[in-house]
């Protein structure tokens, strides 16, 4: 175990250092908006699940993000003259994926409070929106003050502003956080909180789709500065705020966001809610389960290859080469997938530029490897030593001897074992949505914020998950047939 | 006669457990000795660390004037496809059927092709009167099967050495019969062997030299007639006294 500790810090220090290291480099000079025209890009991050402001809809049956933040980040990739690409994260990766370059620019609603002032850069307030509380239409008249809710639970986003607002303003308030509006909605319907805090244009949005929801002015007071939603920028970014903010001002000086904006969003979100029911929404649930099967397969491909190898360092004569297996498979075992997830994707895309998909498929092949590597070391280990030694005595090599005697019942030893973890590789994948991959959990995610309901999407994707496992199952049963002799 | 094994001062300690305690002796081409003796004499571990599947604590093992015990993995495993091994428990390979059983080591060791070691291995399940299972998985064989193919498979390497570790040991009584059979079709074939064994009929039939290891020695050794009728040491007058 010494030794275990001695390579875990080893190897700890040095990725450190090597982000350390990154950091300095990309702390040069500011040269955002030349690089940004010299790629020919503006990649905005956002997190599509807050109407009007961002938000997915079909067009001609293909998913689009639409809104008005996004009219606005058109805005400003056509005048700076060059292409917009729109990153789908979780709001609340937002601000790391600015301080790691996965994206130029986040315009999600976002307001520009002292605290995030501290880690990323903001262009002038191009949205003023009020702060609201949404209730369930029948409460309508017993909350008109921000006090009404002393005492009582509501809801807001993690991270937001609205979050902090209520924190202060409202005495003795139990809030309850959750990342995603949609979560909210739901919470508020279920009678989980009495309210939910935030922005006036996004609240109207849901009591416009929702008639058992209501908005009301409860009266926040909200900071000067920290007003409205900006358009957030990593630091030293100045010529890209300043070029942002050029566009900013046309916007507000030709009123924009009232006078186009806003109606275009209203009217997708009257598109998007003349036909919510789950068979609508098909090619969403499609589309999830596609990718949380290439993600599985590729996977369980590579977790077995890598985990009979790390099985066989293992078993191995070797003291380095063990130590190594050993450290790998602990060190991965004891640490959560989703910091396994997110370190490949923000701390690794640091240093070389990956993809989410190829990030979430290398995180979750690494984190799969090392428990297969267990499990195929036990099933090496329950293989008599008879069958060595006479493979062995018949002169074969032991490479040879462990590819063609061991491995093979091994396998068939490890079968059910290995089918298990085949079955938990399928769930435990939907820890890529956070960074963004469109598989079945981000989709259900999608169709909870477009359909503006809550329960319908989250039994459907139980449903299509249980399919899965289920008939993965009943395939691996039939191979352990097959792998019966006799 | 040519020497084909030669052991010099071998000792096997496992722990504080001394198994083996300075044995010389060699075995020339051609010749069967059986070894016998008490339960935990020792037996076993000789014959394993004839072809080094036990490292010897001390002393060598010369196989055809080559000493095992300072050979390379790869050389190692050269010579050890010159000497067959038949184990108690048969060891066959489960997740392969009969005939790919013995072809196994003729294709990956030899290079063989799959058509020259199908020919080997079906004349040889031939010779041991089981050419009619040859697609069968050894689950679906009695153990008196199961050994007579683990005998053709240690063939199929057409070795110079057969060690036998008490291969009827673990067998029904009415199966040992089909076994002894083909050793002694081996035997008189001309085949060297080294066989530990419990069947003192056998021995006495089929052996040149009969070795009596007690306590980690070799005690007594001579020709079957010998060492059976008249042993000279005390240990083996017991032994005998006891088991005929």
């Amino acid at each position: 175990m010494q030794i275990n500790k001695k390579w875990v810090t080893g190897i700890l220090i040095a990725l450190l250092m090597l982000l350390i290291n990154v950091g300095h480099v990309n702390a040069a000079s500011d040269t955002s908006l030349k690089d940004v025209k010299d790629k020919g890009t503006l990649v905005l991050g956002t997190s599509p699940d807050y109407p009007p402001y961002e938000f997915q809809t079909t067009v001609n049956g293909n998913d689009k993000i639409v809104g008005f933040d996004i009219s606005i980040a058109r805005k400003i990739a056509k005048d700076i003259g060059v292409k917009l690409v729109i990153k789908k994260m979780d709001f609340d990766s937002l601000l790391v994926g600015l301080e790691t370059h996965k994206i130029d620019m986040v315009i999600s609603g976002m307001n520009p409070s002292d605290d995030r002032k501290k880690s990323i850069d903001f262009s002038d307030v191009y949205y003023n929106g009020k702060q609201m509380m949404l209730v369930n239409k029948a409460d309508k008249d017993k909350y008109k003050k921000l006090n009404d809710f002393s005492g009582l639970s509501i809801g807001a986003q993690t991270g937001s502003l609205q979050y902090s607002m209520s924190k202060e303003q409202i005495n003795n308030v139990d809030i309850k956080g959750l990342a995603k509006v949609t979560d909210l909605i739901l919470a508020l319907k279920s009678g989980k909180v009495t309210g939910v805090a935030m922005e006036e244009p996004t609240a109207k949005a849901y009591a416009q789709n929702d008639s058992s929801l209501a908005v009301v002015d409860p009266g926040f007071v909200s900071a000067a500065d920290a007003r409205g939603a900006a358009v957030g920028f990593a630091k030293k970014s100045d010529t890209l705020v300043a070029a942002a903010n050029k566009s900013i001002k046309e916007i507000k000086d030709k009123d924009l966001i009232n006078k186009t904006y806003l109606p275009e969003a209203s009217n997708y979100l009257t598109k998007n809610t003349a036909d919510n029911t789950m068979i609508h929404y098909w090619k969403y649930f499609a589309k999830g389960i596609g990718y949380t099967l290439l993600i599985t397969a590729i996977s369980v491909v590579v977790g077995v290859i890598l985990g009979t190898l790390l099985a066989l360092m293992r078993l191995g004569k070797n003291k380095i080469i063990k130590v190594i297996a050993v450290s790998y498979i602990e060190f991965v075992r004891g640490t959560p997938l989703m910091i396994q997830v997110m370190f490949v994707y923000f701390g690794i895309g640091m240093i070389v530029n990956v993809p989410a998909l190829l990030a979430g498929i290398i995180a979750v092949s690494l984190n799969s490897g090392a428990y297969i590597a267990e499990v195929i070391r036990s099933g090496i280990g329950s293989i008599d030593d008879g069958q060595m030694e006479a493979a062995r005595s018949l002169g074969l090599s032991q490479k040879e001897t462990y590819k063609s005697v061991i491995i093979p019942q091994a396998l068939k030893n490890i079968w059910p074992a290995l089918g298990n973890e085949f079955i938990t590789l399928i769930k435990e994948s939907s820890i890529v949505s956070i960074i963004g991959v469109t598989d079945l959990i981000y989709q259900m995610k999608m169709v909870q914020s477009a359909t503006y309901k809550g329960i319908a999407p989250i039994f459907v994707a139980m449903v299509l998950y249980f399919v899965l496992t289920f008939s993965l199952s009943k395939l691996l049963n039939y191979f352990e047939g097959k792998m019966k002799h006799v | 006669m040519s020497k084909i094994i030669e052991v010099n001062k071998l000792m096997k300690v496992f722990g504080k457990n001394e198994v083996l305690k300075d044995i010389s002796e060699s075995v020339d081409k051609g010749q069967v000795i059986c070894v016998i003796g008490p339960s935990g004499s020792g037996k076993s571990t000789f014959l394993r660390c004839l072809n080094l599947l036990e490292v010897p604590t001390s002393g060598n093992v010369l196989f055809e004037g080559k000493d095992l015990t300072s050979l390379n993995e790869k050389d190692l495993n050269q010579l050890r496809e010159k000497m067959g091994m038949v184990f108690q428990g048969f060891n066959l390979f489960p997740n392969m059927n009969v005939i790919e059983n013995i072809k196994l080591a003729p294709i990956k060791v030899k290079n063989m092709s799959d058509t020259e070691a199908d020919k080997i291995a079906s004349n040889l399940l031939e010779k041991v009167g089981l050419a009619d299972k040859a697609v069968q998985y050894p689950e679906s064989l009695s153990g008196g099967q199961k050994q007579r193919v683990a005998i053709a498979r240690a063939l199929a390497m057409d070795p110079e050495v057969l060690l036998f570790d008490e291969p009827t040991s673990a067998l029904d009584p009415e199966m040992v019969g089909e076994v002894l059979k083909v050793m002694k079709t081996l035997a008189s074939d001309g085949m060297t062997m080294v066989v530990v064994t419990h069947e003192m009929g056998f021995a006495r039939e089929v052996a040149d030299q009969i070795w009596f290891m007690d306590q980690g020695y070799i005690q007594e050794k001579g020709r079957p007639e010998d060492v059976f009728d008249h042993p000279t040491s005390e240990r083996a007058q017991d032994f005998l006294s006891k088991i005929l």
